[in-house]
């Protein structure tokens, strides 16, 4: 599999001599996949879980197909349940993963929110077509019905986020994370059923074909920087090249594509375009999808990369200056382009598109705050973002306006009346996003600026501060919308939606934003755990092997 | 004059008025300080009390179960069954940790301390400072036993009533009401068992949030609304106060866990507070959060309309429980007064402060009682007056007065507001007492009438009362103190204690005696959500009576106009929870009756074994007033005026009640005297005063604000900076053109200069 892999690679890269390819390294490899294989049956129930979804939504019965969704929520829950059995400290250690831990919580994360997604979906697939077919006025067509192919591959991402996670060389990192990007695309094509999610799906697929070709040029200069795809072994050759000189050129400029091609991922500056015009063309559901899985995609992958440059277990931040230089504008850009951007939108869904651009920004400052300070405060602050985020979007997904999709921030004027508990979930949320003190939110923005005090990022701190001023004022829109504001006859249409799950899910969600603080210590103490370097691959074994 | 605050402290500490022996703190000499080294027994973590959570998680449930009915409309009486059922696991609860951890704790004077659950942990460095830590666990020293002994007997008790006085509301309310019930006595519990500040805020708010949800429970009375959001909107600049308090404790002790905290003052030791604002302003932000939550001082307008809630919620939340939270915070932070008292000049102004306070509020709140006509508010006053009481306790420095008071108030004062709760209920919510009257014969309404009796006597501070017992001591404190100005707080209390008995008496006289007369209320006042009763039309007619069968004889038609109006008498669990209080409030004076044969108080013991309790050195004195024996003059003077209060209600409301009402007459017509009647009736204008001096400059301000934001801020500011988002937006507009192509050249025009970014870097020499 590996040299196909590498065969796959860009001719352009400069392929070192064979005789440099540490081929005992790839034995252990192999030969460790034992314990690697014990740690991936959750990524297997998710999978078989997809699987049969895509099956089960071409069933002639109703009921089955009906069963679709159910059959992904017990999927993610039983996911949850094995990766808890699965995951020990001492098989994660034995599989020698880079960040042993990290998986635990990714998992844990993408499952819990995952079924949230599931569930803000409901009822919104196929909706005419099952319509037609309960009144008999049309008949199953599987060329017709999605809803299989769009719980599939609303798993099949999640699956490729979680792999993520498990991966300790370059090649498994590509293939997971294209994993988890290629069914994103297609959910927003399929998702809404319109032309403009077409159009939306096209622009995503092509951009981000863009983004994972910056990437993959990254991946091939590291692989001729190093001589090696394995994450350990081209840490080695980082810290043998700082020894003496200092990080090459090559090593760097690959360390920059990658990281800028990661950056469409986060939906960070430069490659952060797209995403008001694709959350707009796609669903809600899939736009509160798409706003969160491909941000853990994007923040593990960089973690993981930024590993290998020199992070270790005791939190000295040896990432190459250039790469944190470029990390630090890219994240003060990103969360001032972003908040500026969404003052101005009237759309609801833009303007959220825009808000996920900004906390991007605001993660940002967690990586590069480093390891031991750092990089949890990012984890436990995609946590509280998608639990908030899915509070906000959700609700958007659970209200509709004359059996349309609501987008204008027009159509929210008055929604205590016509759809109180919506109103709650989505006033919670904004509230949360915001980092209002109570609430999650405000927990992990706190870790976020401690890490920067901590680390000495003074201005990115300063920037932080005051984009979050800003951002309460389009925020706050959600809030004032539904409740200061009258309903106006232009709201007359807007109810909730048919099925009660997108707002179960949106109000469980928003209950959360309330409990999860509770357990503040808890969560912040997993989060420290995820990141955690683990002693992973102790050079003195490798190097006897050497 | 700062040295002869001194004697206050020592005297703080001192015997009760009627203390057998006025020692009887001499056992409990470690848990309190000399001057100048005052200590605090360490608490003792004992896991094995994990239990307690129950105390919590009961109502927790309770909330959760209530809620979920609220949401699936669920009608019948399930949400009552549950929330009296928690509560009542709580009351078992306090009562089994005061019978196991009580001994231990009167014999080591050590608190228990129940780490519960981490909760938040900053750290930032290893040295002091630079952490902080609130974690959930649980305090219990003396006074959090008392509070969690009366709070949970007394909201089972409530509970029990508001399930047939809410009964009314059993389509849409019902779940709702007791959801928020069980929110508030969760967060009680909270407030007063955490083991640190954050725990505290966190139920204070809580209780808050409650009280504001359950004053506007008739959300569609505009009366409602307003008043939930004057009392939310009042506490919060008392909440303001708790805050930056925490705030300055933090930063000038380094924890907000009590334990750590109080060591921290005790070995900061006496005098650290000169010269040091931020430690000086701690008693008086404190005393903020207490004018707030205790309606107190100027912040006491909220109260009187928070009557707008059911009847049950003034009872436990606006008489009984949540206004003593304040009494508890200062109880609680009684080091932060003592400390500053020993050898410090700041002394003298935080401890006079409290005690100025509280000595006004119970003056000026017995004033304004007296000039009301709705009975409901007349008890919301006395509430303010008698809170003003227990502040007053603390502020003159005996904690045992006001914690006693405290507890001897939550059962009779539960009583009467739960008396009027059984008129305003059978008289279709008529609060009037001038409509009402000789209800002591009308059928039904004895137990009733006499339960308020036995309240009045009791707020009226009849000798030998519970309530006497307690408050005797704050006079007696007051009047023995060797400041001139604690002195005058004594007289100007005892002055107050025959306005009390006097309005007190004015209520019940109208209200029991004479000839009977009934006119029905709009039953809106205290009214319900909506009035479609059934085929009945409105009123009590429509609904179901179930178990209480004693009405079956009225069941034909209670159609409510004047003609044919049947009272609608207490049922069955109305008039048990009355007995029970009634006998509750007789018993509130055990502890000093027993305290012979006993040989202690058993509050006092309570208090002694608490943060409340700082002694100094020099044993009580027997004080003297008017130069006699303190005990006998001050028994001789508190009779006194509460018999010539009494007579004079006797007199004009139910002697002769032709002469009361033409005094009043008279009084308006006077000149000179009209204001004394308004202005009594109206609150003396504090509202208007606040709106004048509040109100109409903030709407000035707001006005000016909003001119100059639609003027300077959107016609000027907004033409420059305003613009720049703008403007920004419009230069990058052509980047977000929409096609495909337009964005990959953008991106990779993005990449470009990123990479000429680190080039330029590179070359100029800034990196490896």
């Amino acid at each position: 599999m590996i040299p196909h892999a590498i065969a796959m690679l860009p001719s352009t890269a400069m392929l070192p001599s064979t005789a440099m390819l540490p081929s005992p390294a790839m034995l252990a490899s192999t030969a460790s996949l034992g314990p690697k294989f014990a740690l991936i049956v959750p990524e297997i129930v998710v999978f078989a879980g997809a699987v049969v979804c895509a099956v089960m939504g071409l069933s002639q019965s109703r009921s089955t197909r009906a069963g679709v969704p159910w059959m992904a929520v017990a999927t993610l829950v039983g996911t949850f349940v094995v990766m808890l059995k699965v995951w020990t400290p001492e098989a994660a250690a034995a599989a020698e993963l880079p960040m042993p831990l990290l998986g635990k919580y990714v998992i844990a994360l993408l499952c819990v929110v995952g079924v949230g997604h599931v569930l803000a979906s409901a009822g919104s697939v196929d909706r005419a077509i099952e319509r037609q077919v309960a009144s008999g006025t049309g008949a199953f067509d599987p060329v017709r019905v999605i809803s299989g192919e769009f719980h599939a591959f609303l798993l099949f991402s999640l699956c490729g986020a979680m792999l993520l996670c498990h991966a300790t060389d370059l090649v498994w990192l590509f293939l997971a994370f294209e994993l988890c990007s290629l069914p994103t695309y297609v959910l927003v094509a399929i998702g809404r059923g319109a032309d403009r999610s077409m159009e939306a799906a096209i622009k995503y697929f092509f951009l981000g074909a863009m983004s994972t070709a910056t990437m993959l040029f990254g991946f091939a200069l590291l692989y001729g920087a190093t001589g090696t795809l394995e994450l350990s072994a081209m840490r080695e050759a980082f810290q043998m090249q700082a020894q003496v000189g200092g990080i090459g050129t090559v090593a760097i400029m690959g360390m920059l594509f990658t990281v800028i091609g990661i950056c469409f991922k986060l939906a960070a500056v430069p490659m952060h375009f797209y995403a008001p015009d694709v959350y707009e063309g796609a669903s809600n559901p899939v736009a509160a999808f798409i706003s969160f899985v491909p941000k853990v995609q994007g923040f593990v992958t960089l973690v993981l990369l930024l590993g290998t440059v020199g992070w270790d277990a005791s939190g000295n931040a040896a990432i190459p200056q250039v790469v944190a230089a470029v990390l630090w504008m890219v994240a003060l850009l990103t969360m001032t382009l972003g908040n500026i951007g969404a003052l101005l939108q009237r759309s609801a869904k833009r303007m959220l598109a825009y808000s996920s651009i900004a906390n991007s920004g605001y993660m940002l400052t967690g990586i590069l705050a480093g390891p031991a300070i750092g990089v949890d405060a990012t984890l436990l602050y995609l946590l509280t973002y998608g639990v908030a985020n899915l509070a906000t979007f959700g609700s958007l997904a659970a209200i509709e306006r004359n059996g349309h999709e609501v987008d204008s921030l027009d159509d929210l004027a008055g929604l205590r009346v016509r759809a109180p508990m919506v109103a709650t979930a989505l006033a919670i949320g904004a509230l949360s996003l915001t980092g209002i003190p109570p609430l999650v939110g405000f927990w992990g923005k706190l870790d976020l600026f401690m890490a920067s005090a901590e680390s000495g990022q003074r201005a990115l701190l300063v920037a932080m501060a005051l984009n979050s001023g800003i951002a309460a004022f389009y925020y706050l829109r959600l809030v004032a919308g539904p409740f200061v504001a009258e309903p106006t006859p232009r709201t007359q249409g807007v109810a909730p939606v048919q099925s009660l799950w997108p707002r179960v899910s949106a109000l469980v969600f928003a209950m959360g934003c309330i409990v999860l603080p509770f357990a503040a210590n808890q969560l912040k103490q997993e989060s420290a755990a995820a990141a955690m370097n683990g002693p992973a691959a102790p050079p003195a074994v490798r190097t006897a092997e050497k | 004059m700062h040295a002869a605050l001194l004697p206050l402290i020592a005297l703080a500490t001192g015997d009760g008025a009627h203390a057998a022996d006025g020692h009887g703190a001499a056992h409990a000499a470690a848990a309190y300080a000399d001057v100048g080294t005052l200590q605090f027994a360490k608490a003792t973590v004992d896991t094995s009390y994990g239990w307690l959570k129950w105390m919590l998680l009961a109502p927790l449930a309770s909330v959760a179960l209530c809620g979920a009915f609220a949401m699936l409309k669920v009608r019948g009486r399930l949400p009552a069954l549950f929330t009296v059922a928690s509560f009542a696991v709580a009351a078992v609860l306090a009562v089994t940790v005061y019978r196991q951890w009580g001994p231990t704790l009167f014999s080591t004077h050590a608190p228990l301390a129940v780490p519960l659950m981490d909760w938040l942990t900053f750290r930032w460095g290893d040295g002091p400072f630079q952490s902080f830590t609130a974690n959930f666990g649980l305090y219990l020293d003396g006074i959090s036993i008392l509070w969690i002994l009366f709070v949970t007997v007394l909201a089972t008790l409530i509970a029990l009533y508001a399930s047939e006085y809410m009964e009314s509301d059993v389509k849409a309310g019902y779940a709702r009401f007791f959801f928020a019930v069980s929110l508030f006595v969760t967060s009680m519990l909270i407030l007063v068992m955490s083991d640190n500040l954050v725990g505290l805020y966190l139920g204070w708010e809580g209780v808050g949030l409650c009280s504001y949800m359950l004053i506007g429970y008739y959300a569609s009375q505009p009366g409602a609304v307003a008043a939930s959001k004057k009392a939310f909107v009042m506490n919060r600049v008392g909440d303001l106060g708790l805050a930056l308090a925490i705030f300055l404790i933090w930063t000038n002790y380094g924890t907000v866990q009590y334990d750590g905290l109080f060591q921290a003052i005790a070995s900061s030791g006496a005098g650290t507070v000169q010269g040091s604002w931020s430690k000086a302003a701690i008693p008086f932000l404190l005393l903020l959060a207490v004018c707030g939550k205790s309606a107190q001082g100027p912040l006491f307008t909220w109260l009187p309309d928070a009557m707008w809630g059911p009847t049950p919620v003034s009872a436990l939340i606006h008489a009984a429980t949540m206004v003593t939270a304040g009494i508890y915070l200062l109880a609680r932070m009684a080091p932060f007064y003592t400390v500053q008292a020993i050898g410090s000049e700041w002394a003298e102004p935080a401890l006079l402060t409290v005690g100025w306070i509280g000595c006004a509020t119970a003056f000026i709140g017995a004033t304004i009682a007296c000039g009301q006509f709705d009975y409901k508010r007349v008890f919301a006053y006395s509430t303010i007056s008698s809170l003003g009481y227990m502040v007053m306790g603390l502020g003159v420095g005996t904690a045992f007065g006001g914690v006693y008071y405290v507890f001897t108030h939550a059962w009779f004062k539960a009583l009467l507001f739960l008396t009027a709760g059984a008129v305003m209920h059978g008289m279709a919510g008529q609060v009037d007492f001038r409509r009402l009257g000789g209800l002591l014969r009308v059928p039904g309404f004895r137990i009733t009438m006499l339960c308020m009796l036995l309240g009045c006597l009791w707020l009226a501070t009849a000798p030998f009362s519970a309530a006497a017992l307690s408050k005797d001591i704050i006079l007696y404190q007051a009047l023995t103190s060797d400041v001139e100005q604690v002195r005058w707080m004594g007289w100007l209390g005892l002055l107050t204690a025959g306005i009390t008995a006097y309005y007190a008496f004015r209520v019940w006289f109208r209200l029991a005696l004479g000839p009977v007369r009934i006119e029905p209320g709009p039953d809106q006042h205290h009214g319900h959500d909506d009035h479609d009763h059934g085929a009945a039309g409105h009123g009590h007619g429509g609904h179901d009576h179930g178990s209480h069968g004693a009405h079956a004889a009225h069941s034909g038609g209670h159609g409510h106009d004047a003609h044919g109006f049947h009272p609608h008498p207490p049922g069955l669990r109305i008039n048990f929870v009355l007995v029970v209080l009634a006998v509750g409030s007789i018993l509130a004076g055990l502890p000093t009756y027993l305290e012979k044969s006993e040989g202690f108080n058993w509050i006092q013991r309570f208090v002694q074994n608490s943060s409340a309790w700082i002694r100094a050195t020099g044993g009580p004195e027997h004080g003297q007033i008017l130069g006699r024996d303190g005990h006998g003059t001050l028994f001789v003077l508190a009779t006194g005026v509460v018999v010539a209060g009494i007579a004079l209600a006797w007199v004009l409301h139910a002697g002769n009640r032709a002469l009361g009402d033409r005094l009043r007459d008279s009084m308006l017509k006077t000149p000179g005297l009209k204001w004394l009647a308004r202005g009594s009736e109206h609150g003396w204008y504090v509202d208007a005063v606040y709106n004048a001096l509040l109100g109409v400059p903030l709407w000035l301000g707001a006005q000016v604000l909003a001119f100059l934001d639609r003027f300077v801020l959107d016609g000027v500011v907004f033409a420059a900076v305003g613009r720049l988002p703008g403007f920004l937006a419009r230069v990058f507009q052509p980047l977000y053109v929409g096609t495909v192509q337009a964005y990959a050249l953008t991106m990779a025009g993005g990449i470009a200069l990123i990479f000429a970014w680190v080039v330029w870097i590179w070359l100029s020499g800034g990196a490896s």
